[in-house]
């Protein structure tokens, strides 16, 4: 029986109705469409600026040049502003995930006392907070406003991802826990060497989500710094750079060679570069993650 | 010493209570500090701050103005016109962009062939990772009057001319290009929750009904999404929320001097006018108030849904 069942599944499997032809065929374009915002912004970065201005330079560079990158590179600020974007992830993710998972287990480990009370104090503020001039203040009184510290500090604890690293941790057998305890080791000596390990898929997915919000993030630079050679960041600079782009005024300042519409162009792929060579590998622990997250319902 | 005495009042007080309780507190002690202090600061809502050059000294000491910047703002043009920028825009994108990724979940699952399923889900996530200073420059690169791959296509429709481009930046198209480039944006990467709810949607559910000789369509109607229903309405509730909050970035990306009067929403107005104008008083007292209607539409919108579907949010 079930396996006449099976055999029948089997032949609807491979016969393409029409319906899936217009289902394959929806998709295939919508996919498209959304490879060339890439592919248009990557043929402008790779043309000729006063080529480019004529318009029309829709499926392949026009008078191919490198000229739009060179002026990138050759920007004091632009490494400025890529060195402080690297350094800002790199240790963001560092202590947001530690720090992150360390009270996730706290959160997690049946020792905490008034458990409820702690729970609602972090959850209210994922509902309400006191708005960006009551934080601008804070910034200021305390002495992050306008520091490289500014974009560290303040995240450190994420409170979604707690929740999300405490709830893994509740999966973990209490048998572990259990033998861990009996061997007499302590509760920070548990946490690094058996917690820590056994939770490495959703610290990865963790860690990668503050990645991305810290590469992509300018709000903070406009909103509590001065922009200036320890705070300005990649996001910050491009934002400047395409509205020059967009502005009235067409850079005269540059050689024949480029427009500030095609340099902008080019920043735009730089500042993407590391986000594309990640993608590929890191996309199904996105994929994970939220899985992960959404078993809390 | 004392830890004998703690030990025989309170049960098991040892060690680990307390390296526990110490680990949380310290977390506790960022979120008060970081979340919490500033709620302090949304007194100056209540106070004359504007323009203020020593907003702690304000903040303290300042004149109390009671609910004089709420009136006043209740009573602003310019407020009511970001107000229903932001209700419009909201409404719309709760209409399109929040059902969007639940078709586009339901349509991917149509899908057979794994590869193709695949692929399309990778493509159509990447936008979620290009930051909105960078999309938004993409945007502008293709609505450009001149160089930009829209108006050569709104042409070949008629809906435009060479002569006199359309200006797809523009106070009369800005709703449009926000909606579908926040659809984009956000569809494939969306879809992925609803994904995998279906994907664990129980097969046999789907045995019986192709026994039962049920089409596809019927299938989709009345197994999948009744089975993703739970988790169509925790998003729901969660977008409900944010009906008067909106992704600054977002909006601060595709704002310019000529969609400024259609583009301009609480969450950008508020910035303007504390970092531009300085009106530190009355933006906050905004601020206040979009912070509180919002948390009373989540409370609400969960409240009803705990009536009505037996399940919310919290």
């Amino acid at each position: 029986m079930s396996v006449v069942i099976e055999k029948k599944h089997q032949r609807r499997l491979f016969r393409m109705h029409w319906v899936d032809w217009i289902i394959y065929i929806f998709l295939f374009i919508f996919a498209v469409l959304t490879f060339y915002l890439l592919w248009y912004v990557i043929i402008g970065s790779f043309s000729n600026g006063q080529e480019y201005a004529s318009g029309g330079v829709f499926f392949w560079p026009r008078g191919a040049t490198l000229a739009n990158f060179g002026v990138i590179f050759q920007d004091g600020e632009f490494w400025t502003a890529f060195r402080n974007t690297v350094l800002r992830t790199a240790t963001g993710i560092l202590t947001e995930v530690l720090f992150t998972a360390l009270v996730a287990y706290a959160m997690s480990s049946k020792h905490l006392r008034c458990k409820k009370a702690y729970y609602w104090i972090f959850i209210f503020t994922m509902f309400f907070s006191g708005g960006i001039v009551p934080m601008y203040l804070l910034l200021r009184i305390i002495g992050l406003y306008d520091t490289f510290w500014v974009y560290i500090i303040p995240s450190v604890l994420s409170v979604y991802n707690m929740i999300i690293v405490s709830n893994f941790y509740k999966g973990i057998p209490d048998s572990l826990y259990e033998a861990a305890e009996l061997d007499g080791a302590g509760e920070l000596r548990i946490w690094a060497l058996i917690y820590m390990p056994l939770s490495k898929p959703v610290l990865a997915t963790v860690a990668l989500w503050v990645a991305v919000d810290h590469w992509n993030s300018y709000m903070g630079t406009m909103l509590y710094t001065k922009a200036g050679d320890w705070t300005i960041t990649l996001q910050y600079y491009l934002k400047h750079l395409i509205n020059e782009a967009s502005g009235v005024s067409s850079g005269s300042e540059y050689s024949d060679l480029v427009s500030a519409k095609t340099i902008s162009y080019a920043g735009i792929i730089v500042a993407l570069i590391p986000i594309m060579c990640m993608y590929p590998f890191v996309q199904k622990h996105f994929t994970k993650g939220i899985m992960i997250g959404s078993l809390k319902g | 010493m004392d830890g004998a005495v703690c030990r025989k009042k309170r049960k098991k007080w040892d060690v680990r209570n307390w390296t526990i309780f110490i680990v949380a507190t310290l977390g506790l002690l960022v979120i008060i500090v970081f979340h919490y202090l500033p709620m302090i600061g949304l007194l100056l809502g209540f106070k004359d701050a504007d323009y203020s050059s020593n907003l702690l000294g304000t903040l303290l000491f300042g004149e109390w103005v009671g609910f004089e910047h709420f009136t006043a703002f209740l009573q602003d043009v310019d407020f009511w016109n970001v107000m229903s920028n932001t209700l419009i825009v909201n409404l719309i994108l709760l209409l399109l962009n929040f059902p969007a990724p639940i078709i586009f979940a339901l349509i991917l699952n149509e899908v057979r062939h794994k590869w193709f399923k695949k692929g399309i889900h990778i493509v159509t996530t990447f936008p979620h990772f290009i930051s909105w200073a960078i999309y938004g420059g993409i945007v502008i690169a293709l609505t450009d009057q001149t160089t930009g791959i829209m108006n050569p296509i709104l042409n070949a429709f008629g809906l435009s001319s060479d002569v006199d481009p359309v200006y797809l930046m523009d106070s009369d198209h800005i709703w449009a290009v926000l909606i579908i480039s926040s659809i984009i944006k956000s569809v494939g990467w969306g879809s992925i929750i609803y994904m995998a709810a279906i994907a664990s949607i129980d097969p046999e559910l789907y045995e019986a009904a192709e026994l039962d000789g049920v089409t596809r369509w019927q299938k989709a109607i009345y197994i999948t999404l009744p089975c993703i229903a739970p988790t169509i309405t925790v998003f729901l509730l969660l977008n409900i929320g944010r009906l008067l909050s909106n992704s600054f970035e977002q909006f601060n990306s595709l704002q310019n001097a000529v969609n400024l009067s259609k583009s301009e929403v609480l969450a950008t107005y508020i910035y303007r006018l504390s970092f531009s104008s300085r009106r530190y008083g009355y933006a906050t007292a905004i601020g206040l108030f979009n912070s509180f209607v919002s948390l009373i539409l989540l409370v609400a919108s969960n409240f009803i849904s705990k009536k009505v579907a037996g399940r919310g949010l919290f």
